[in-house]
């Protein structure tokens, strides 16, 4: 028994390593992007402002925006969500945490944002706090070195903390694996993942696809 | 249109590649039977449904700096190609614009190919948009932009060379 719990103790702790190595190549990445094209749509990877707000428009499409509600923002970058927010739904009365794990993201975002009502930012790799919904974008993309494998646990946890967070559910988006296959940037096939919440976190999802990006949304819902 | 980009003459074929790779035709999947709708022409078709990114009342040099056509490294080089479509004789600009309001109202819209041809004669100096088959090797239509270009002169070209 001892000898179980010592060897169960031991690949905990290998995983957390693994995690924990994960998470600081992410945050390296992304506080070299910031560092260079400071707080604009390249400066958190993406291409440019509008494919970047195309993205919310899918992650955000589970929430009803009329109503208020509280939201995580995994991998929040600069807040850009937040500008998005205003531009096109500024009636809503959303309660917004950004967690990243980047220090130079946040330093960045809280100096944008820092005179905003029922904004938070936090450091981390998953939300503190529960709340209604939890959205992330692009945070699965950027593998960079790391072994598949490697890289396929980091998701996994990822989604389960994003499911234990988000009371009603919590939306995410992935490199479609039909796309042609880029170095350093994780793809996978829609189902694996959406197979993974309803098996594992006991969710139903709906896949968001065709919307012209080379990439689909995963919405993971609370079964009622 | 060396004036405007200046010793940054040597990028504009990049930018008008970057313009070309963002308005390309849909891209064939590895799987040749599935045409995949994502990306090139249909991701333009997509933001312009969602953003109506190119209007009528808006010049097309302020959507390229919208949709980061000036590319990321080079400041210098972004400006003044901005510039260089701002100033498009005829007001080129908003022609392109328009070009592309109605092509992105057909179903499906046409891909977008970016050139160049010689401002000289006077009547070339204008922006030129067609409709055609602008590479041999893709047998695919295009609505093709030609911006009107008049070579760099090298300094000191055109003297006289003394004995």
């Amino acid at each position: 028994m001892a000898r179980t719990s010592k060897r169960r103790s031991a690949s905990g702790s290998r995983e957390e390593t693994e995690l924990a190595t994960v998470h600081a190549g992410i945050s390296d990445y992304y506080s070299a992007k910031v560092r260079k094209f400071g707080t604009t749509p390249p400066g958190v990877d993406w291409t440019c402002l509008p494919t970047q707000e195309l993205r919310f428009v899918q992650l955000l499409r589970m929430c009803d925006v009329t109503s208020p509600f509280s939201l995580n923002d995994l991998g929040c970058g600069y807040g850009a969500l937040l500008s998005y927010l205003d531009r096109y739904h500024p009636a809503s009365r959303i309660d917004y945490l950004g967690i990243d794990l980047s220090p130079a993201m946040l330093r960045r975002a809280r100096r944008l944002w820092h005179n905003r009502a029922n904004v938070a930012f936090a450091q981390g790799s998953f939300s503190q706090r529960l709340a209604d919904y939890s959205v992330a974008s692009g945070i699965f993309n950027v593998q960079q070195d790391q072994p598949r494998d490697v890289w396929e646990r980091f998701v996994a946890v990822t989604l389960r903390r994003l499911h234990g967070t988000s009371r009603r559910g919590f939306a995410v988006n992935f490199i479609d694996a039909g796309s042609v296959a880029r170095d350093g940037i994780y793809s996978a096939e829609p189902a694996q993942w959406s197979r993974y919440c309803i098996r594992e976190l006991g969710a139903t999802t709906e896949i968001i696809d065709g919307y012209g990006l080379r990439e689909f949304t995963l919405v993971v819902r609370r079964a009622a | 249109m060396g004036f405007y980009m200046k010793e940054d003459d040597i990028y504009i074929s990049s930018l008008i590649d970057l313009f070309n790779l963002r308005f390309a035709p849909v891209p064939i999947s590895r799987d040749l039977n599935k045409e995949e709708l994502f990306g090139g022409i249909e991701e333009m078709a997509q933001l312009q449904s969602q953003f109506n990114i190119f209007r009528t009342d808006l010049p097309f040099s302020k959507s390229a700096a919208v949709l980061g056509l000036g590319g990321l490294y080079n400041a210098r080089a972004k400006n003044r190609w901005y510039t260089l479509l701002e100033k498009l004789p005829d007001n080129g600009d908003q022609q392109i614009a328009d070009a592309l309001v109605d092509n992105f109202k057909k179903k499906p819209p046409l891909p977008c190919y970016m050139c160049s041809h010689h401002a000289s004669p006077k009547s070339e100096n204008r922006v030129i948009i067609t409709q055609g088959q602008p590479l041999f090797y893709l047998e695919q239509d295009y609505l093709i932009i030609s911006l009107p270009m008049a070579p760099r002169r090298l300094p000191g070209a055109g003297k006289k060379k003394g004995k």
